[in-house]
């Protein structure tokens, strides 16, 4: 799964997740890509459900990119323990997504199984996103 | 040479509220700029710039832009979409010389088809989608044509494989690659596989040693699968 080498700081403050996506909100790898339409944080681990879903759909065909990185830790506290004491202990990693974000991006020949194997991958993430194609002229 | 016009007015008020307000009204804010002039402000009817882009061109279109009644020879330098709604909310118009050469970038457009590629199981891959060109504004080409019935896994179509018109030049290495095959990762798992049931076979003959198996875990951005 994907987690930064090493950290400069072990544990983040939650933040706030506002506006849009100021970069990465078009195809430019690929021909087709999955948008997030609302902010969310989105797991390493469902970033790797994700990626399986889809290579698994285009049975190993095609190239994927993956353009979204889980550098957030995230803590949590043992279950059953008094409150007090500190912050918890990392957990897991997470990627902030604003809404318009380009999260993955895939080359396939066939439009159809393309877009099959990314609404698979669209089901496996916490947040609505939908699927896009490489803009081309003034109208998209 | 295109003779649409379009007519732009400059005194639009700036900021982005008075922008939303702008495109509400279908109105589209833009700005002129190029040939050592000041920069200029507009605002453009949405759906007379959009039809006046609707050629084969497309973006590339040169077409003149009338600022109050001053003409100006133009060519759409950039498009700002909405990140989420991905309607064009501004547009950059770059005032060109008829008589001077500019630089544009043009689509590039797979044609033929890769059978020597494909009847090796292999995948065709586009690398490069648009080409950025020097030519006077007169022969902009609305496309490039890569031919990929030359593409084998050994060989890719690069950049000069691409035939450009007359005029046309371009200053991108010509050994840069336009089309290329990748091998599925599928394809290059099932060679693995042969290879190790054929050395397991001469291990159990040889006695002893033990073979490693490949990781499968997924890496990051850029992976082929």
């Amino acid at each position: 799964m994907l987690m930064p080498k090493k950290v400069a700081h072990r544990k983040h403050h939650r933040g706030r997740t506002r506006g849009t996506a100021k970069g990465s909100t078009q195809v430019n790898f690929g021909e087709y890509g999955i948008q997030a339409v609302e902010p969310g944080w989105i797991t390493s681990r469902q970033i790797e459900a994700a990626r399986i879903a889809m290579t698994r759909h285009v049975k190993r065909g095609g190239k994927v990119w993956i353009n979204v990185f889980p550098d957030k830790p995230v803590t949590a506290k043992p279950a059953e323990t008094r409150m007090g004491s500190g912050k918890g202990n990392p957990e897991h990693w997470v990627a902030v997504v604003k809404p318009g974000r380009i999260l993955f991006e895939l080359a396939y020949p066939d439009e159809v199984i393309a877009r099959g194997a990314l609404n698979r991958a669209i089901q496996k993430l916490p947040i609505k996103a939908r699927i896009v194609t490489r803009e081309d002229g003034f109208d998209g | 040479m295109e003779q649409t016009v379009v007519k732009a007015s400059s005194n639009r008020k700036l900021g982005s509220a008075t922008s939303r307000r702008l495109r509400r009204e279908g109105q589209l804010p833009g700005v002129l700029y190029g040939l050592g002039k000041d920069p200029v402000n507009v605002q453009v009817t949405y759906t007379e710039l959009r039809d006046a882009l609707k050629t084969d061109a497309g973006l590339n279109t040169v077409f003149h832009l009338s600022v109050d009644g001053v003409d100006d020879l133009v060519l759409v330098k950039e498009v700002q979409r909405h990140p989420v709604r991905r309607e064009v909310i501004h547009v950059d118009f770059l005032r060109i010389d008829a008589t001077q050469t500019l630089s544009v970038d043009i689509p590039i457009h797979m044609v033929g088809e890769a059978e020597e590629a494909l009847n090796a199981g292999l995948l065709v891959d586009q690398i490069l989608f648009s080409l950025t060109v020097e030519c006077s504004p007169t022969a902009i080409p609305d496309s490039l044509e890569a031919d990929i019935s030359i593409l084998t896994g050994d060989r890719n179509v690069m950049v000069g494989d691409i035939k450009l018109p007359a005029g046309v030049v371009t200053s991108v290495d010509p050994e840069d690659p336009v089309v290329s095959t990748v091998v599925p990762r599928a394809l290059v798992e099932e060679v693995v596989e042969g290879e190790e049931v054929e050395g397991e076979e001469a291990v159990a003959e040889g006695e002893g040693e033990e073979s490693a198996e490949g990781d499968d875990a997924g890496d990051g951005g850029g992976d082929q699968e």
